[in-house]
């Protein structure tokens, strides 16, 4: 059975699982970080990288930038191509669809 | 979904009102002409082929331009609601909106390419049609184009009243350049007086009203306060209501800015259809990128730099505004003297939300019926995955300049208060392009950009509505053998009942539709995610798990909301500070509630039933289906 798996439907699923666990590890990392560094402290603890809160840069724009370079490597190297499969011609259907 | 439209108002009071009036007006009627043009084009490109395919789904040939700026930045609501809130709440809101860092791979990653493979294989045109024929189930097909139907057309209410008010505020002469003097939004007239005659309202009563007519106010609370002290105590209460009702709708540019609004959106619907929604939509997300861009370069450079502009931003505020769980205004405000250590009360985003969000915005973008559909009509596998850095890129350029611009929103315009914390954006691109050659159209664009949003949301959902009337109903049900020539007839028919009826509701908007219109964005996505997810990858999978999926989700979040609007439980002192706001059970999100109750029911009730038939199952997934 799996051996006919259409290719499509196996790649696909395998890059579906991926982007789950990319996404849970952005989820893990983000908000651990901000909340670690950047939740209920004094104002005399506000350290700034860049202008930013020290926090919002480890949790979110390093985070951001890393991930918009995976989405990118990920599209480029990762994601197979495949046929979607051509669509049957559009005759006089059941259901009417003309043309 | 929060509006914008009063940000507007903003502009009255600056001296270069007259100038970036007149630029907020040119760029709406360059907007509403872009948009007529582009109508005129895609009819053009949708004439080839079959009517229903070319009209609702653009031939399956979106390239990646379109399917990454339009598939998941979905409505105007994101850029609406959200720099209010990071003017209001401070870098928090960074964290709030975090997960769009994963947005592009997710929302392409997960069910892009198999979803545009079966949506061929069933030769799907709309949503309901790919879970029909993948499930070989007429009623599994009727009851997604139910839900779908249920929870656009809300949202699409809740759209036309946006651009009514953002088409009025900026009508020369009584919007923008005059909204401070005699037009203002809420105003009682004689004619509303005769009315509220007829509502019952005791002559003696409305007479002592004389003084108010003809006076406008900002808002509904303004309008209260002259209405409270020419009334007695116990009339006040009595007739609050209606007095303040009628001083809402009896409001004539309102109802032509709703009218204007609802013509040009339905009729470059009606012309171009799917591809006039998407190119809009592409339209204006380009537009908005480069405004967001100019607006960053002008502000930094007012503000003096990042740096600058977070410790100024401190001084106004106080800890919350650069530490989480956020700043609480109505907290600063009653203890002026706290010291820096002081707890807020009302806490924008504890650990608990700050979870729950990272979950919502990726998982609500996947799952979202208008999303889906334009997934389904992408070209190929490489647009699909051209589309995941091109959004890559455009997040990475809006959402950190956009909390940036805001932040330092806060240093430059300290005191806005929290209900007009919406100018703000208006109110720093009239500030940092004043000078500027040119400025006051760089300040018209960003004042239009959420016209252009609002106009494009409201496409892409009448037509998918309209598809939903169509192909879902009428063509499966009432006239299965409609020649090509009726079904257009009926598609245009069924987009000019949804503009009417858009309009219809806005005209006099009652109570309980905000209600459902909170509920609906996220309850969509509960209700088709994991079906959807069910439908690309399990082959157990059953009709019968299917269906419970969907309700189990829709009834779980619907049910959290209505307990929280309805104000069941105890208010709960997090989340954002508006009137309808849903019941978060254990501090979560009723969408994570409503994933979890959808997921359960459609493993286990697939489980329990019979397994599909083994023919269509191959038909669905194998490189050679059995015959």
């Amino acid at each position: 059975m799996s051996s006919q798996i259409d290719p499509v439907v196996r790649t696909a699923r395998r890059e579906a699982l991926i982007v789950f666990c990319i996404w849970l590890t952005a989820l893990v990392y983000s908000v651990s970080t901000c909340y670690l560094l950047g939740y209920n402290r004094p104002v005399s603890e506000l350290k700034l990288v860049f202008g930013f809160p020290e926090w919002v840069f480890w949790g979110i724009v390093v985070p951001w930038v890393s991930c918009s370079m995976i989405s990118w490597i990920f599209a480029v190297v990762f994601v197979r191509d495949g046929e979607l499969g051509e669509e049957l011609e559009e005759t006089e259907d059941e259901l009417g669809l003309g043309g | 979904m929060s509006l914008i439209p009063f940000s507007l108002l903003a502009v009255s009071e600056s001296t270069a009102a007259s100038d970036v009036g007149f630029g907020a007006f040119f760029m709406l009627v360059m907007f509403i002409l872009g948009s007529v043009w582009i109508g005129v084009l895609a009819n053009r490109a949708t004439q080839k082929g079959s009517f229903m395919k070319g009209f609702f789904l653009g031939n399956r040939g979106l390239g990646a331009w379109a399917l990454a700026l339009t598939a998941t930045v979905q409505s105007g609501g994101t850029f609406m609601g959200f720099p209010s809130l990071v003017y209001t709440h401070g870098w928090i809101v960074a964290l709030w909106i975090g997960s769009y860092m994963v947005v592009p791979i997710t929302g392409f990653g997960i069910l892009g390419k198999r979803l545009a493979q079966l949506s061929r294989r069933t030769e799907a045109i709309t949503v309901p049609d790919l879970f029909r024929v993948r499930f070989g189930s007429p009623t599994l097909g009727l009851v997604a184009s139910l839900f779908i139907l249920l929870y656009l057309s809300f949202m699409m209410f809740a759209q036309f009243k946006a651009g009514a008010i953002v088409m009025k505020l900026a009508w020369p002469g009584s919007g923008v350049l005059a909204v401070s003097e005699d037009q203002e939004p809420f105003l009682l007239t004689d004619k509303s007086l005769e009315q509220l005659k007829e509502d019952g309202v005791p002559a003696l009563v409305v007479e002592k009203l004389s003084p108010v007519v003809g006076k406008g106010f900002r808002s509904a609370s303004e309008l209260t306060e002259p209405v409270k002290a020419a009334l007695t105590a116990e009339e006040f209460t009595t007739y609050k209501e209606p007095i303040i009702k009628r001083g809402t709708q009896l409001d004539r540019l309102y109802i032509i800015g709703l009218l204007i609004f609802a013509i040009t959106v339905v009729g470059y619907t009606l012309m171009g259809g799917f591809l006039a929604a998407v190119w809009t939509d592409l339209f204006q997300s380009v537009l908005m990128f480069f405004g967001v861009l100019t607006l960053l370069f002008a502000t930094l450079s007012q503000v003096g730099g990042l740096e600058n502009a977070t410790r100024k931003s401190l001084e106004h505020t106080g800890p919350g505004f650069v530490f989480g769980p956020g700043f609480d205004p109505k907290a600063a405000a009653a203890a002026p003297t706290a010291t820096a250590s002081a707890v807020t009360t009302h806490e924008f985003l504890p650990l608990s939300l700050a979870i729950s969000f990272f979950v919502v915005w990726v998982w609500s973008g996947v799952g979202s019926p208008a999303g889906l559909v334009r997934v389904m009509a992408s070209q190929n596998t490489q647009v699909i995955r051209k589309s995941i850095y091109l959004l890559s890129v455009y997040n990475l350029g809006i959402y950190l300049p956009l909390i940036v611009i805001c932040i330092s929103g806060r240093a430059l315009i300290p005191n806005l208060p929290t209900s007009s914390s919406d100018e703000i954006v208006p109110r720093l691109a009239i500030m940092t392009t004043k000078g500027w050659p040119g400025g006051s159209l760089v300040a018209g664009l960003i004042l239009a950009a959420p016209f252009g949003a609002v106009m494009s949301t409201v496409s892409s959902y009448l037509v998918v509505i309209s598809s939903g009337l169509v192909r879902d109903i009428y063509q499966r049900f009432v006239r299965p053998k409609a020649t090509p020539q009726e079904l257009r007839k009926a598609a245009y028919a069924a987009m000019i009942f949804a503009g009417v009826l858009s309009v219809a509701v806005n005209i006099s908007p009652v109570q309980f539709l905000q209600a459902f219109i909170v509920f609906s964005a996220t309850g969509a996505a509960a209700t088709f995610l994991i079906p959807a997810v069910m439908a690309c990858y399990w082959r157990r999978a059953t009709v019968a798990g299917i269906l419970s999926s969907m309700v189990g989700g829709a009834s779980t979040v619907l049910s959290l909301y209505l307990i929280g609007i309805l104000g069941i439980m105890p208010t709960q002192p997090f989340g954002q500070l508006t009137k309808f706001h849903p019941y978060y059970l254990l501090n979560v999100d009723p969408f994570l509630w409503g994933l979890l109750a959808s997921g359960t029911f459609g493993i286990v009730v697939s489980l329990l039933t019979t397994p599909p038939d083994a023919k269509l199952v191959s038909k669905m997934f194998d490189a050679e289906p059995v015959a």
